[in-house]
């Protein structure tokens, strides 16, 4: 018997199975964003395009027949609202038709709780870090089983930044990596740098860099944008490590497959013996499998939502969310 | 100088050594193998020449610091406490009031901590020190300084967080714009404080 898991918060609509905590297969379609970024209701239309072949893939390399779904997981939030619609209804629909039970999922928990799986660790020092979202965190027992936010950014998330300043020198914003290209035959320039105990800004860094963007090269401003963002993150995440005594260290979400990042925090990790491990990239990126993956350990722990409760939430916080397992 | 490492904080490290046959306290900005070379001097050596000249301003502002003894690019030479910092004890209500009184001596004449926890306040004797400026800041900002307050509101029990807050907001002079614009950045949700107990 296998768990259905549907993603659907942003660009990338997926569908993943998963069966005794392995995933079983890991489909999905990905709204190719233009000059334009990312506008809710067009990708919403996409993700509606896309829904049944996805969902079709997904069961057939898993080799498994929609009867023995035994429960659909869907991403409850947080993400843009109708894309998150798309995901709900669908999971729905599937769920009443399948007479399953149906669990709602924190995306962010999907991202933490794949890599920790796929790290092979208990209790680590988390970085999650994507478009939208770039935040330290570590479980916490009480009142419940949750992610506790040790530091996180105080305005955008660190994805943003990347495509934000693409967009604004002229280059494709393809998810950071147009910059990560552009920044290998950098040199460095002195830019804002600005890290608050274990929380960080990146808008200060982000606006001098488009200014400087008329006087100073453009490979220069990408490696230097790239060295002094990740250095922030490494800065507060090490200060995160030592402050909770931690022996692990774990780095998740889209931005996850730079190999800057992980280069830099890997000598973190090293620094402090502590070990350091991340999800493969197909699992970084946003994808059903983590979603699966969650909703599994949900419905074994019994944690079902009647269907008309089960609703989206735009600005769903990651404390809120129970862990299981 | 005889040097030995007796403390390891998140950038930097600490040394005991012995000078003239006096004790002290060597604090050292280290390199970090992660980052680029450009970059690790520059924090290296703003940090290190920042946190001295604020860690003076906290002085002349009659707030207990480790006084200075020496500067150099990476270090800062200062008197050695033999104390136990506070997030290593209980902290009382007297302790709290004291910590907000002396937050309150440092926004009065414009110095954020940056990283105002128990980590970073020792008990020696009955007095209590705020050491590591290392992220401090000259500003007269009421979103710094609300930060400094909430950073401690965040590591302090709801027994003396409220003396704490009553010290601070008293002795400030911005003390109720700061706690206002507290209130503000908690319901604005990045900044809530992040603790469910």
């Amino acid at each position: 018997m296998a768990v259905l898991g549907i993603e659907s918060s942003a660009h990338t609509f997926g569908v993943g199975i998963a069966m005794d905590g392995n995933i079983l297969s890991n489909e999905k379609e990905m709204y190719r964003i233009g000059k334009g970024g990312m506008i809710p209701n067009k990708v919403a239309e996409f993700h509606i395009d896309n829904a049944a072949g996805v969902i079709d893939r997904a069961l057939e390399e898993a080799s498994i027949a929609l009867r023995e779904i035994e429960c659909i997981g869907y991403t409850k939030g947080p993400g843009m609202g109708p894309c998150l619609q798309v995901g709900e209804l669908t999971a729905k629909m599937l769920a009443a038709r399948l007479r399953v039970p149906i669990v709602p999922v924190n995306h962010g928990i999907g991202h933490i709780e794949i890599a920790r799986h796929f790290a092979g660790q208990n209790d680590p020092v988390v970085l999650y870090v994507s478009g939208g979202n770039s935040q330290i965190l570590k479980i916490d027992a009480r009142p419940y089983r949750h992610y506790k936010v040790l530091g996180e950014t105080m305005d955008i998330g660190i994805g943003n930044m990347f495509d934000t300043f693409a967009r604004g020198i002229g280059l494709d914003p393809a998810w950071g990596s147009t910059v990560e290209k552009a920044a290998q035959n950098g040199g460095y320039v002195e830019l804002p740098y600005t890290v608050k105990g274990m929380d960080f800004s990146f808008t200060g860094l982000l606006t001098q860099a488009l200014r400087l963007s008329g006087s100073v090269g453009r490979e220069d401003l990408c490696f230097s944008l790239r060295e002094i963002s990740f250095s922030m993150l490494c800065e507060t995440t090490e200060r995160a490590l030592m402050l909770t005594d931690s022996s692990e260290l774990c780095v998740c979400g889209g931005v996850a497959q730079s190999q800057r990042l992980r280069e830099m925090l890997g000598l973190v990790a090293k620094e402090h013996g502590a070990s350091f491990g991340f999800a493969p990239n197909e699992f970084n990126a946003d994808n059903g499998g983590m979603i699966a993956f969650v909703a599994e350990r949900m419905h074994r722990g019994n944690y079902h939502v009647p269907i008309e409760r089960c609703g989206i939430l735009q600005r769903y916080r990651i404390e809120e969310a129970v862990v299981f397992g | 100088m005889a040097s030995r490492l007796f403390g390891e904080g998140a950038e930097a490290r600490l040394y005991t050594a012995s000078v003239f046959g006096r004790s002290i306290a060597v604090k050292s900005r280290e390199p970090k193998a992660y980052r680029v070379m450009e970059l690790d001097l520059r924090l290296r050596a703003q940090r290190t020449r920042s946190e001295a000249r604020l860690m003076q301003r906290a002085l002349s502002l009659g707030v207990r610091v480790p006084r200075l003894i020496a500067l150099g690019r990476f270090s800062i030479y200062m008197e050695r406490l033999d104390g136990r910092l506070l997030k290593d004890a209980r902290i009382t209500v007297r302790h709290a009031t004291q910590i907000g009184r002396a937050l309150a001596r440092l926004h009065n004449g414009n110095v954020v901590h940056g990283d105002f926890t128990p980590a970073n306040i020792m008990e020696f004797g009955k007095e209590l020190y705020i050491i590591d400026f290392g992220l401090a800041e000259s500003s007269g900002r009421l979103e710094d300084k609300a930060i400094d307050v909430l950073l401690m509101k965040k590591a302090l029990s709801k027994d003396v967080y409220p003396a704490f807050a009553r010290a601070y907001a008293s002795d400030s002079r911005e003390g109720k714009a700061v706690m206002g614009r507290l209130a503000e950045m908690e319901k604005r949700g990045r900044y809530q404080v992040r603790t469910l107990t």
